[in-house]
């Protein structure tokens, strides 16, 4: 097994690779005929966009993705108390006002899941052993691997462990190891560190992706729940969007509070 | 002040042109979302930069008083999808702006999200919108 410092390495180089090749397939896209030549030749389904959301959705509740009734999930009671404290910008709690949203208040890390609902594209790298998701916001990004299973006892982390299988057209991602501090959308809806992932990608069509997500935590919900997000294949190349602190402090001050202030007589 | 700087607030009820889903990081609670006014002002400055661009517009109220009018964008990288560049806008620049207006009755509102960006027009010329 390689060392930190040399898996980052072969990571990099990777990345700087497979960066031109992204960039042509996003500039020329494939044509029905190459997608099938692609397939046949390593029976593995090319997912590279960029991906861009399709109109996008608030919650993951597969029952109300606008989170009108964002309550509704089957939370327990250590999630319910978790939600309640919760001021989101989005769905029926949202507000303006004494904002606690982690990635508005501190630019943490929004979690897998909630990137789904940004509007700023992901793109893949597939290789033989691994798979790298790269989101354009704020440059995040994560390896699939392919060729081993989960730690015994993995850390908690912001991104987790995953791992991941073809599955015929579809790639099937398992993660744990998360940290249990991020939402899993943009209504508040919380997880624990015992969240167990699955996301299964699938092309609908040559520039269709389609992603479903199961959510399993026994520590935050009763019941296993899966939701589904559409995506587009975007002609814009991959950018980064940063989250500067100063840069959101300064727009806080600016623009929130201004909103935020008692209605003017 | 120019005598360009007049008025000009009109509303059109009834329009829902940004998504509530995938528009500002901090949501749109803040805004009347089933509102559009049209402000006619001068660019006193173009903030090209995260999380929001922002443009201050001088627009002259009912009474003839100026106020600075904050409108919000979308992010940068977004806004280039749209067509737009950090040279959009320039102070001097005579505007015709749509926006959902605060519903605190603060001169802010927010014209441009991922899936919509409100009329900008610009010395007499259209800007990108959707």
């Amino acid at each position: 097994m390689p060392n930190c410092k040399t898996r980052q390495t072969i990571i990099l180089l990777v990345i700087s690779v497979f960066s031109t090749a992204l960039h042509a397939q996003t500039t020329a896209p494939k044509s029905s005929a190459n997608m099938q030549e692609t397939r046949s030749a390593g029976h593995v389904p090319d997912f590279s966009g960029p991906w861009a959301v399709v109109g996008g959705a608030p919650s993951w509740d597969p029952s109300d993705p606008r989170g009108a009734k964002p309550d509704q999930l089957p939370m327990t009671p250590w999630a319910i108390e978790k939600f309640k404290a919760a001021r989101p910008p989005f769905g029926a709690k949202a507000t303006f006002e004494a904002v606690n949203d982690p990635v508005q208040k501190y630019c943490d890390p929004p979690g897998i899941t909630r990137l789904y609902a940004y509007p700023w594209q992901f793109a893949l790298i597939q290789t033989p052993g691994v798979v790298y998701l790269l989101y354009e916001f704020t440059g995040l990004w994560r390896p699939i691997w392919l060729d081993r299973e989960h730690p015994k006892n993995p850390d908690s982390t912001w991104m987790g462990d995953s791992i991941g299988k073809y599955e015929g057209d579809v790639l099937v991602i398992d993660t744990v190891g998360l940290n249990g501090k991020t939402w899993i959308d943009q209504v508040g809806h919380p997880h624990s560190d015992a969240l167990h992932l699955i996301e299964r990608l699938r092309r609908v069509d040559q520039d269709t992706l389609e992603v479903s997500v199961t959510f399993d935590d026994p520590k935050a919900y009763t019941n296993a729940f899966t939701g589904k997000r559409t995506f587009k294949r975007s002609s814009s190349p991959m950018e980064v969007t940063v989250c500067s602190l100063t840069e959101m402090q300064s727009f806080d001050d600016e623009v929130m509070k201004t909103t935020t202030v008692s209605p003017k007589k | 002040m120019k005598s360009k700087l007049s008025i000009a607030i009109c509303v059109a009820a009834g329009l829902l042109l940004v998504s509530a889903s995938t528009s500002a990081h901090h949501g749109t609670s803040g805004y009347d979302m089933e509102k559009v006014i049209t402000l006619n002002g001068t660019i006193t400055s173009f903030n090209w930069s995260n999380p929001h661009c922002l443009v201050h517009i001088d627009v002259k109220d009912s009474k003839g008083d100026v106020k600075d009018w904050i409108i919000e964008l979308a992010a940068p990288t977004l806004m280039s999808r749209n067509g737009w560049t950090k040279d959009s806008l320039k102070p001097g620049d005579d505007v015709i702006a749509e926006t959902h207006p605060a519903k605190n009755g603060a001169t802010t509102g927010l014209s441009g999200a991922s899936t919509a960006l409100l009329k900008f027009v610009v010395n007499g010329h259209a800007l990108p919108s959707h």
